[in-house]
C-alpha cells in the first residue's frame, strides 16, 4: 500500500507529460532544461537586485507565462488570482517590521502601529523582498510546473551527458518519497500507542521524533536494498548505454525558450541600470 | 554447491547439486533458514556479485560460471521475480516498468515495445499500460513483476515466494498467469512457495532443502510429497493441505492410497470410499462471559474526502476470536485501528466494556486493548528487550520491584529470557513478533488486536504465533486479527467480518461465514482448500462441514 497518488511530490504524474498536452499549453512541450537553463540567470538578477523593479518585471513574465502556457485549472486562478497578492502582502508586510529601522529612519513616515512608525523606506524594503521571493518561486515554478522528473533525467542524459546510472537511480529514488510518508505515519501510531513521550511543546517532540528515526531507516534501508536487487536483475547498469524510447530533443522553439528568457533577462537588467 | 554469507555461522544451501532441465519447474522447499532464497539468489548471480557471501562449488547458468560473469548478463538468461511487488517498482507507468529490462539490454527501440507488448499481453496488463503500477492491485502489481521478467526472454525464471504478501484473489490471479507461461513449456521455471495449494498443477520436480541447507530430497514432486509427505512433516516443511488431511486420516485408519496433492484428489479419493458418519462437533462457545466486551454502533471514518468505514455496527463477547477478513484496501485495518483507539473513531461510536477509546489517554487505553502492527520494529522504543517490556509500567509509574517480577514473568511466558538485554532489532522475525505481542499486553489488556499478524512469513513462524494467539485466547484474551489467510483463520478463529469497500458485509460464527461461497467470494475471498474439498463431497453428507483438520477424525498430533 502506498499513498499519495498524483501528490505534488509525485514525479511521474501522468496529467503534465507532454504527450498529453494540447498545443496551446506550450509550457508543456518544452525541453525541462530549456526551462531551468532559460529562468537562470534572471534567478541570479533577481537574487541580487535591489530595487523592486526587477522583480516585478519577473512576477509579471511568469505569471503570463503560466497563463498563457499552462493547463487551465481553478487552482491555478486561485494561485494567481488570490495566493500571488496575499502572499506579497503577508510577506510585504512581515518584512516591513523586520527592516532595519536605523537605515531607513531619514524616510518619511507613512503610518504608525501604536508607537512604532512604519516609513516608506521600511515598505519598500519589505515589498521588495516579498516580490523578489515571489519572483524566484515563480521562475522555478514555470519549469516545475511543466517538467516530469523522467523527462528531466532523460533529458540531461541526452543532452548534458548525465551517467544514466545515476539519473536513473535518482529517478527510483522519487519512488520512496511517498512510501516514507506512510511509513512515518505508521511509526507515529505505533510509537503513540505505545505512549512515548507524551506531551506538547519543542522537547517532548524532538524526543519523539528521534524515536522514529531508528525504524524508519531500518525500513528505508531494507528497501532500498531489495529494489537495488531488482534493478540489478534486470540488468540495470550492465551496459554502458541503454535504449531511450523517449527522445526529448532540443527543438527550435527551446533554443527561443532560453535565448528569449536570456535577452528579457537582460532587457531587464539593462532597465533597471537606467531607472536608476 | 554451498554458500556462506559474509558473517554467517554455516553455509545454507550447502553442498546441493541439480541441474535445471528446460521446460521443468522445480519447487524448492525447506524450513526457514534453509537457504531457500540464497539458492534462488545464486542462480542469477545476485550471491554473490551484489550480496557478500563465499560460494563453493560452482553455478553454470547456460554454460557460463557465475562467479567471473556479471550479474547484468546473467540477467539475459535467468530472470527475477521476488516477494514483495512494491520493491520491484522502478518507473512511473506499466509500460516503461517492462520497457526497464530490455531497454537495459540495450535492445533496438521497436523490439522493446514488442516485448513489451507480448510480455504484457500474456499477463492481461496490456490495457492497463498507460497507469501509475501504484494503482494496480497486490495481484496487478506481481503479474506486471512476471511481465518484466517475460520481458526478459530469459529461458529460466525465478520466482522467490511470490504469493507471499498477496490476498487469495490475487494468489490466484498470478497463477492463472503462472499456468499460462508453464503450458508454453518454453522456460524452466524454479518456483519457492509456502502457498503449495495453487502451485501443486504446476510443479514436476522438488528439491527439498532440510534445517541445514543440505538436499533432503530432489525428484519428482508428486512422489517425493506422496512417499516421504512424513519426513517432510519432520523437517518442517509446509505441505498442501489436502495432503495433511490424508495424514490427519490416515491415523485414524482411513488410507487414501495415492495420497492427494490438491483438492480436487482428496475429493476424489474420499468420494469412493467408505467413510465414519461424523458427529457434528460441539457448537461453539460464544464466549466466557454474555455480555459484549467490545460494541461498535454507526461508525462511519472518512480519510480526506474519500469514505473508508461505512456504517458499521458489530458487537463481541468476551473471550472470541475474532478474524476481520476481505481482500487488500477494504478497510480492514481502519477498522481494527478504530476499535483499538490507534486512529480516533468518531465519539460514541465505539465502546470496550462501557469505555470510549475516543475519551481515553494512552495510559488507559493500553490498559483495555492491545494493538500490534503489521511490521513489529515500528513499535520498539527502546533498547533492550526488558526495557521494552518494562516501558508500559514505567509509564505509569510502577514499583520496580513489580515492573521486574512481571517483565521477568512475561519474558519467560514469550520465550525471550535468554534474549533479555538484546536490541530489539536484532531479535529474530518470530522473537519480534513474540516481543510485540508481549509489549501489547504488558498493561494487562484483556483484548489484543492484530493487523496482518501472518503478513509475508513463512508458514511455519505463522503458525507459531497463531498458536501463541490461540493460546492467549484460551486463557481468555478477546483477540481480534486482521487476515487474508483463510485456512489459518479458519483453524483458530470463533467468529468471522467480512469487508469490502469499507462496509461490514456480515459477522458471524466462523462456520456460518467459511460456509457461505457466495458471500466469500463477492468480498473477493476464496474458499480455504480443505473447505473447498470437503464441500464437494457427494457420498458423505456428514462430512461436508468440516472445515478444520482438526474435526477430521484422526490425531490431533500433526500440527
Amino acid at each position: 500500500m502506498s499513498g499519495g497518488h498524483g501528490g505534488a511530490l509525485d514525479a511521474y504524474r501522468a496529467d503534465i507529460q507532454a504527450p498529453l498536452a494540447s498545443r496551446r499549453e506550450y509550457l508543456y512541450g518544452l525541453n525541462p532544461l530549456a526551462k531551468i537553463l532559460g529562468p537562470i540567470p534572471a534567478m541570479i538578477l533577481v537574487l541580487l537586485s535591489g530595487t523592486m523593479f526587477t522583480p516585478l518585471c519577473f512576477v509579471i513574465l511568469c505569471a503570463v507565462l503560466m497563463l498563457t502556457g499552462l493547463r487551465w485549472q481553478r487552482s491555478s486562478l486561485i494561485t494567481l488570482g488570490l495566493a500571488l497578492p496575499l502572499f506579497i502582502a503577508v510577506f510585504g508586510f512581515s518584512f516591513t517590521l523586520w527592516a532595519d529601522q536605523r537605515r531607513v529612519a531619514h524616510t518619511p513616515v507613512v503610518f504608525e502601529i501604536g508607537s512604532f512608525s512604519v516609513t516608506s523606506g521600511a515598505l519598500e524594503i519589505g515589498f521588495t523582498t516579498a516580490l523578489r521571493l515571489a519572483a524566484l518561486f515563480g521562475l522555478a515554478l514555470t519549469g516545475g510546473l511543466s517538467s516530469t522528473g523522467p523527462d528531466l533525467v532523460r533529458s540531461s542524459i541526452q543532452h548534458l551527458h548525465l551517467p544514466y546510472r545515476i539519473g536513473y537511480t535518482a529517478l527510483a529514488a522519487t519512488r520512496f518519497v511517498p512510501r516514507f510518508g506512510h511509513e512515518l505515519e505508521t511509526i507515529r501510531q505505533a510509537h503513540r500507542v505505545r505512549g512515548m513521550s507524551p506531551g506538547r511543546g519543542p522537547i517532548a517532540s524532538t524526543r519523539r521524533s528521534l524515536g522514529y528515526v531508528v525504524p524508519l531507516l531500518t525500513g528505508a534501508i531494507r528497501h532500498a536494498g531489495r529494489v537495488s536487487l531488482a534493478m540489478d536483475a534486470r540488468a540495470f547498469g550492465a551496459h554502458d548505454t541503454r535504449t531511450e524510447r523517449h527522445q526529448i530533443p532540443v527543438r527550435t522553439r527551446d533554443w527561443v525558450f532560453m535565448i528569449g528568457f536570456w535577452v528579457f533577462t537582460a532587457a531587464v537588467l539593462v532597465a533597471a541600470l537606467w531607472i536608476r | 554447491m554451498s554458500i556462506t554469507h559474509e558473517g554467517g555461522a554455516r553455509p545454507g544451501p550447502d553442498g546441493v547439486s541439480l541441474e535445471l532441465v528446460p521446460g521443468e519447474v522445480l519447487l524448492v522447499l525447506g524450513p526457514s533458514g534453509s537457504g531457500k532464497s540464497t539458492l534462488a539468489l545464486a542462480l542469477d548471480g545476485l550471491v554473490p556479485h551484489a550480496i557478500p557471501a563465499t560460494l563453493t562449488g560452482s553455478v553454470r547458468v547456460a554454460g557460463t560460471e557465475t562467479v567471473g560473469a556479471s550479474v547484468a548478463t546473467l540477467s539475459e538468461t535467468v530472470a527475477m521475480v521476488f516477494q514483495d511487488p512494491d520493491s520491484q517498482m522502478i518507473t512511473g507507468s506499466v509500460l516503461d516498468e517492462v520497457c526497464f529490462g530490455p531497454e537495459n539490454l540495450g535492445l533496438p527501440v521497436a523490439e522493446v515495445l514488442e516485448r513489451a507488448e507480448t510480455a504484457l499481453r500474456e499477463v492481461d496488463l496490456w490495457e492497463r499500460r498507460t497507469e501509475n503500477p501504484d494503482r494496480l492491485s497486490g495481484g496487478g502489481r506481481q503479474r506486471l513483476a512476471i511481465a518484466c521478467a517475460l520481458a526478459m526472454r530469459s529461458p529460466v525464471l525465478v520466482l522467490d515466494e511470490p504469493t507471499a504478501n498477496l490476498d487469495p484473489a490475487g494468489i490466484e490471479e498470478v497463477y492463472r498467469v503462472l499456468a499460462r507461461v508453464v503450458a508454453r513449456r518454453d522456460r524452466s521455471i524454479v518456483l519457492i512457495e509456502h502457498n503449495l495449494d495453487p502451485a501443486m498443477d504446476l510443479v514436476n520436480r522438488v528439491l527439498v532443502l532440510d534445517g541445514l541447507g543440505r538436499t533432503a530430497f530432489l525428484g519428482d514432486a508428486h512422489s517425493i510429497l506422496r512417499t516421504h509427505a512424513a519426513e517432510l512433516l519432520e523437517l518442517g516443511v509446509w505441505l498442501p493441505v489436502s495432503l495433511m488431511a490424508a495424514l490427519h486420516l490416515h491415523e485414524a485408519g482411513i488410507v487414501l492410497d495415492p495420497l492427494p496433492l490438491t483438492p480436487r484428489e482428496l475429493t476424489a479419493a474420499l468420494n469412493v470410499l467408505d467413510l465414519p458418519v461424523l458427529v457434528d462437533p460441539p457448537p461453539p462457545t460464544p464466549g466466557i462471559w454474555d455480555t459484549p466486551q467490545l460494541e461498535v454502533t454507526g461508525l462511519s471514518l472518512k480519510r480526506g474526502r474519500r469514505l473508508v468505514l461505512r456504517d458499521i455496527n458489530l458487537s463481541l463477547d468476551a473471550g472470541s476470536f475474532l478474524a476481520v477478513i476481505g481482500t487488500n484496501g477494504a478497510g480492514k485495518t481502519t477498522l481494527v485501528q478504530a476499535i483499538a483507539g490507534v486512529i480516533q473513531p468518531p465519539r460514541g461510536t465505539v465502546s470496550l466494556g462501557g469505555l470510549d477509546p475516543a475519551r481515553l489517554d494512552v495510559r488507559t487505553l493500553t490498559t483495555r486493548i492491545g494493538f500490534v502492527f503489521q511490521n513489529p520494529e515500528n513499535q520498539f522504543v527502546t533498547y533492550t528487550v526488558a526495557n521494552e517490556l518494562a516501558h508500559g509500567l514505567r509509564l505509569r509509574g510502577i514499583d520496580q520491584a513489580i515492573i521486574d517480577a512481571r517483565v521477568d514473568d512475561l519474558l519467560e511466558r514469550f520465550a525471550l529470557t535468554e534474549a533479555r538485554d538484546q536490541h530489539p532489532f536484532l531479535l529474530s522475525g518470530g522473537q519480534k513478533r513474540r516481543l510485540s505481542v508481549g509489549t501489547a499486553l504488558v498493561a494487562g489488556a484483556s483484548m489484543l488486536a492484530l493487523d496482518e499478524p501472518t503478513f509475508g512469513q513463512d508458514r511455519a513462524r505463522a503458525g507459531e504465533l497463531l498458536a501463541l494467539l490461540h493460546e492467549l485466547n484460551a486463557a481468555g484474551t478477546t483477540i481480534i486479527v486482521v487476515s487474508h489467510d483463510l485456512q489459518l483463520v479458519s483453524d483458530f478463529a470463533t467468529h468471522v467480518a467480512v469487508m469490502k469497500d469499507g462496509e461490514l458485509m456480515r459477522i458471524g460464527t466462523r462456520d456460518e461465514i467459511l460456509a457461505d461461497e457466495d458471500l466469500l467470494h463477492e468480498a473477493g475471498l476464496r474458499m480455504p482448500p480443505l473447505i473447498r474439498a470437503m464441500r464437494g463431497l457427494t457420498a458423505h453428507p456428514s462430512w461436508r462441514t468440516v472445515t478444520r483438520l482438526a474435526e477430521l477424525p484422526g490425531g490431533g498430533g500433526l500440527r
